[in-house]
């Protein structure tokens, strides 16, 4: 199996509420992002480039891309990051991880990678989101699990349910008759930074 | 007048001179630092290393910088060593012994280095157990640990061989194979780098052999500063050749190691695409001062080191100086150029966790240095060094460094 994402860019209206679910879902602490909308225009957030009336503007949805090839896991010197041979997913062991980050050096997507960098805070006050998601700990590296737990009871990730636009899409990308290898068949299509060699799970429909 | 005698008469024998107060002061200043040192590593541990100047997008700072550093500080004194007795001609002088003892020292302020940097430092155990031997880092960790202890083991064949208990055959062999760990662990440091396809500045095959040419360039001077020092108070005589010698050495290490820097330039610079957004970092973008530092110090230092009428004593420390800063500028421009150009720089929701300088968004925090230490990074940084002063002092204090003919 090879579970992954497609992502429809021209369905993706900037919403970030994929990325409130995931951190919902996944109790991630104040400050951290597992799932980042860039937008593609200007240089600030959900700013056009151009000028009025010939802007234009798009949005990429960023997470952990699930490589085949992934550069973290071959530069881990304790193998708390590593893929799951069965599903194809990039995991993290927290209880293993030491902390160095290398991980975070080795990864060419910017910014899917997070460090605790101190004791995780809630505004809240309160744990959300599923009882079985890890806990997170101080100093130690996390990033998207592809919602592992949920996965791992036969559910869909929870930004999957989430997006409004329905512009995101999971599935089995080994699997020729799932919904998203009919996506990738039928649609122009892109992977980002393609030319790192890395092979990520995570397409974009363009 | 009997004191007084015998004062006159310890100024003559400059051995009986040294180890006194001064080297006692240094000890104790260097310890003092020490203990601060650790005081403020834990101090980061428990507050969290959100204290640093470190985050997401430029998540290592000065700690490695210094590590690379220190790793290549550590070369030159071993390999000065044993590169004579590796293949039987003449070294520098008595300064073989001393040169291991600063590499020991400088090796284990890499280390240290790493180990202050990581998150979580009580599962260091987990390297030794579930070591992934893909890991470039893995390969650095193992690589270091063998060189530390080769190195000691160097330094006692010498102490033994010099006591005639053991043949110089044997001294051979240990320098041929300290001499092949010594260039190992310079290029798996760079490999940890080197490898990483993600970031453009640093995905070159060149950096190996570079990060040996670094090395030796501050490894020599190092030992030259040492030598000539020690020479100075008295520690132990050396001919004014063998340090010339190491002058002419240093000068010929230099022009390889800018002739290395000027290859990479050109080959990044040359094709025009992405690799030029590196070159224009460098010369003229927000690392432009340490690329001028180094490159013009580097040219001062060969120009000292060449022209026989420099080469005084105070020049030649001047231009060790001079190769050592611009090999720690090198670093600097190395690890935080790496964090310097994201391959994803697009807007999006930016965190005080993100970025060091996210107040006023991506654009800005990539306007000047990305990542700029905080003072209790280099308070840390300042501990560890210390313990590579102290570690250096106690030697010269302690053990029998001096020159055979001497001692």
């Amino acid at each position: 199996m090879r579970y992954g994402f497609v992502i429809d860019k021209q369905r993706c209206i900037g919403c970030h509420t994929c990325s409130v679910a995931c951190k919902i879902e996944n109790n991630i602490p104040d400050d951290v992002w597992w799932n980042r909308i860039l937008t593609e225009g200007g240089d600030e957030m959900d700013i056009p480039a151009g000028e009025f009336p010939d802007t234009t503007i798009s949005y990429l949805p960023v997470n952990c891309q699930h490589c085949e090839n992934p550069a973290c896991v071959k530069v881990c010197p304790v193998g708390a990051t590593y893929k799951d041979l069965e599903t194809g997913i990039v995991r993290q062991d927290y209880d293993k991880c030491i902390g160095c980050r290398m991980c975070m050096a080795a990864c060419p997507y910017t910014g899917v990678r997070s460090f605790n960098w101190e004791e995780p805070r809630y505004t809240l006050g309160m744990d959300l989101g599923s009882a079985s998601s890890p806990k997170h700990q101080k100093h130690t590296v996390e990033k998207c699990t592809m919602c592992w737990h949920r996965v791992a009871e036969g559910e869909e990730p929870a930004c999957i349910a989430a997006c409004p636009g329905r512009a995101r899409f999971w599935g089995d990308f080994d699997d020729s008759s799932s919904e998203v290898s009919a996506l990738i068949r039928g649609r122009e299509h892109a992977q980002l930074l393609s030319e790192e060699g890395t092979n990520p799970s995570v397409y974009y429909l363009i | 007048m009997k004191e007084n005698n015998s004062a006159a008469k310890a100024a003559k024998l400059p051995a009986a001179k040294f180890g006194g107060r001064g080297l006692f002061v240094a000890i104790v200043v260097a310890a003092v630092l020490v203990v601060a040192g650790v005081a403020l590593w834990v101090y980061q541990l428990a507050g969290g290393m959100v204290q640093t100047g470190m985050r997401n997008f430029d998540s290592w700072g000065l700690y490695i910088t210094c590590f690379m550093f220190f790793v290549g500080l550590s070369a030159g004194g071993l390999i000065i060593s044993s590169v004579p007795k590796a293949f039987g001609i003449s070294g520098f002088g008595g300064i073989s012994k001393v040169a291991v003892w600063t590499s020991i020292a400088s090796t284990v302020c890499a280390i240290a280095f790493v180990v202050v940097d990581l998150g979580q430092p009580l599962r260091l155990w987990e390297l030794f157990i579930y070591s992934n031997l893909n890991s470039p880092l893995m390969w650095d960790i193992v690589v270091l640990g063998t060189y530390l202890i080769l190195s000691c083991i160097y330094l006692w064949a010498q102490l033994r061989a010099e006591q005639g208990k053991i043949g110089h055959k044997a001294l051979r062999v240990i320098s041929t194979i300290a001499l092949v760990c010594a260039i190992l662990v310079h290029s798996v440091t760079a490999w940890i780098f080197g490898l990483q396809q993600g970031r453009e500045m640093w995905h070159t095959a060149l950096l190996a052999p570079w990060f040996v040419s670094s090395a030796l360039v501050c490894g020599t001077g190092l030992v030259l500063i040492v030598s000539v020092i020690l020479r100075k108070v008295g520690y132990l005589s050396l001919d004014q050749k063998h340090v010339v010698n190491l002058g002419k050495l240093l000068g010929a290490f230099v022009c390889v190691d800018l002739y290395f820097f000027g290859c990479d330039l050109l080959t990044e610079g040359f094709p025009a695409a992405s690799g030029a957004a590196v070159v224009d970092m460098l010369a003229f973008g927000p690392l432009a001062p340490f690329f001028w530092i180094e490159v013009i110090g580097c040219i001062v230092c060969a120009v000292i080191c060449f022209t026989p009428k420099l080469r005084t004593n105070v020049l030649l420390i001047v231009a060790s100086a001079l190769a050592i800063v611009g090999i720690f500028c090198k670093r600097v421009q190395l690890l935080v150029g790496g964090f310097q150009l994201p391959n994803l720089d697009l807007p999006g929701v930016v965190t005080p966790l993100t970025v060091t300088h996210w107040e006023a968004g991506m654009t800005e925090a990539y306007a000047g240095m990305v990542y700029w230490p905080t003072p209790i990074e280099f308070g840390v940084a300042l501990g560890v060094i210390a313990l590579g002063a102290l570690i250096l002092c106690l030697g010269l204090r302690c053990l029998p460094l001096k020159p055979a003919d001497e001692s």
